[in-house]
């Protein structure tokens, strides 16, 4: 099994490995979020109507509302976020939910992971570990 | 804890000056560790939160008898902070709420047009106890119209709402990122770090387009077309006429709805970029895009999201509108008759200049709605049996069907100018077109 491990900064610590879901789109959240059902509804959307509970949920950056911290809320949150560009939108998503968050990585995690993929986020210690599906 | 505090700080921190200030100063010790930020700094400019706002998030709350106590002490804000949109999290309409025939969350037991629930959404008792704490209550979502009391250039403010953050920070060339709440407001201070420091508000991308953008409708998709390129860059546009007023405000919630731009730069129309030079500080462009006839058609495309010309109901005010916007609708309606439903939101603190005016009265006669404070969008709902809008502004369009995701997005939203709005409410027919 290949694994790759990328150093990056913690946001919200923790320590947890699932598996991948990857929104190759930014994701957006208020009205464009459901937490009842766990799922990105914004039309047209990469991830639409796909659950992200228990999953790790890689994306580029969240854009639009400050209701982008509701994608950490209710019971079928993610197990952790990873996302190459920070902005204060996934500082709030942080203080609402205290789910496990890394950005700023030294290579770009959506270069590297697909869904699928077994990812260990150490945030504690400041790295993510992948294991390829293949 | 990496976060470096001031003896005061550290007091706050210790409980020594009250419990909410404990409570507040931990939830900003937490923010700063989150966003890397190495200290706090004291605000001097104004603050924007979403009210009540006593919950900051699920680990740190405010009670009703800590603000209370907060009065007997005649305790007050830091820094002067005006209310957002209406009341969280029941978002009802503030004036004009008893026609809006909306069930928020579409359950059936919060319906907007119901006395008793309205009564109970705008939570009277507690904005008395937040106004004698020195909170205004304007309920507005563009409070940079609304509060006649600006920033100055490179004040230190902190304001919520996706559209105002770029207007603060590109606009008006004071400084703040999306954190706006009781916390940094009540306290007056907020994580150092992102738009409050010089190095992070110069241009990285210069945007170029070979279509003058000089309409309000080409504002509005520029903005939203620029924001999904450059997602949290900071852009610098060329190629534009100077925005008007109301463009700005189309700007503005495009561009934080297409992408997450907390910072822009117009050079020759914003003040932190008297010329292209000054907008990059001097540097190289980290790159250059081209937004131009085939990408503003497909953002405009993809907002204009409908499969029937019929139209159910016409929404005007996202952000909520300005007086003069309101004037300018009455002038175009003025003498006809809607066919359907129409409302135009402004906000609670407008909504009395518009009366004084007779703009409301003006508007009734023509069959359509002047309500305050709220959107589909933050109401969750549009009114029952509606099933297609029209719209002209890209941060509802957007934003709205995802309200719906039922059947792949039921709700149709025809979007464009304000003109091709109004003429929707006259026919009942969406004759709008990019042109």
């Amino acid at each position: 099994m290949r694994k790759i491990r990328i150093k990056g900064r913690c946001e919200y610590p923790g320590r947890v490995e699932a598996e991948a879901l990857v929104s190759t789109a930014p994701l957006q959240g208020f009205t464009n979020v459901d937490i009842d059902l766990g799922c990105t509804t914004e039309r047209d959307h990469p991830l639409f109507m796909v659950p992200y509970e228990g999953k790790v949920l890689v994306f580029p950056s969240a854009r639009g509302s400050g209701g982008f911290q509701k994608y950490g809320r209710g019971p079928h949150h993610p197990a952790a976020f990873i996302h190459t560009e920070s902005s204060p939108l996934n500082v709030l998503c942080c203080l609402h939910s205290h789910v496990p968050s890394m950005t700023d990585f030294e290579r770009d995690p959506m270069e590297v992971i697909e869904t699928g993929d077994m990812v260990l986020v150490n945030a504690d210690e400041g790295y993510i570990e992948i294991t390829k599906k293949d | 804890m990496t976060v470096k505090l001031t003896d005061e700080e550290k007091r706050m921190l210790d409980g020594e000056c009250g419990s909410v200030r404990r409570t507040c100063m931990a939830y900003l010790v937490e923010m700063a560790e989150i966003a890397g930020a190495e200290r706090l700094i004291d605000l001097d400019g104004t603050g924007d939160m979403h009210t009540p706002g006593l919950s900051l998030s699920p680990f740190y709350e405010i009670t009703e008898d800590e603000l209370r106590e907060l009065v007997e002490n005649k305790d007050y804000f830091k820094i002067p902070t005006f209310a957002d949109k209406s009341p969280f999290p029941e978002n009802s309409p503030i004036d004009g709420w008893e026609k809006c025939n909306v069930c928020n969350m579409r359950r059936a037991d919060c319906r907007l047009d119901d006395p008793e629930y309205h009564k109970k959404a705008m939570k009277e008792e507690t904005y008395e106890l937040l106004r004698k704490l020195g909170v205004m209550t304007s309920h507005s979502c563009a409070n940079y119209l609304t509060m006649g009391y600006l920033p100055s250039i490179g004040q230190h403010c902190s304001w919520f709402e996706s559209s105002q953050i770029p207007y603060c920070n590109a606009v008006l060339g004071a400084r703040t990122n999306f954190d706006g709440s009781f916390a940094t407001c009540f306290l007056g201070k907020a994580p150092y770090y992102c738009m409050h420091l010089t190095e992070n508000r110069l241009g990285t991308v210069l945007i170029k387009t070979d279509r003058l953008i000089q309409t309000d409708l080409e504002w509005d998709v520029f903005g939203y077309a620029v924001g999904a390129e450059v997602r949290t860059a900071v852009p610098v546009l060329t190629g534009t006429a100077k925005p008007t007023t109301t463009q700005f405000q189309k700007l503005n919630s495009a561009i934080h709805t297409g992408g997450a731009v907390s910072m822009y730069h117009i050079p020759g129309s914003t003040p932190e970029a008297p010329t292209l030079e000054h907008a990059f500080g001097g540097r190289k462009p980290a790159r250059e895009a081209l937004i131009g006839e085939k990408e503003l058609r497909a953002a405009y495309e993809y907002l204009n999201y409908h499969d029937s010309d019929e139209v159910d109901m016409v929404y005007l005010g996202c952000p909520h509108l300005n007086l003069v916007d309101i004037m300018k609708t009455v002038r175009k309606l003025e003498g006809k008759r809607v066919k359907i439903p129409m409302w135009v939101m402004t906000n609670h603190w407008v909504y009395p200049a518009a009366l004084e005016m007779g703009y409301v009265k003006a508007l009734a006669d023509c069959g359509v709605t002047l309500m305050s404070g709220a959107c589909f969008a933050a109401m969750g709902a549009v009114p029952e049996g509606v099933r297609s809008i029209a719209v002209d502004t890209a941060k509802q369009a957007n934003y709205v069907t995802g309200c719906y995701p039922e059947a792949g997005g039921h709700l149709q939203v025809c979007y464009g100018t304000t003109d091709e709005c109004i003429d929707a409410a006259l026919t009942g027919r969406w004759r709008g077109e990019w042109r």
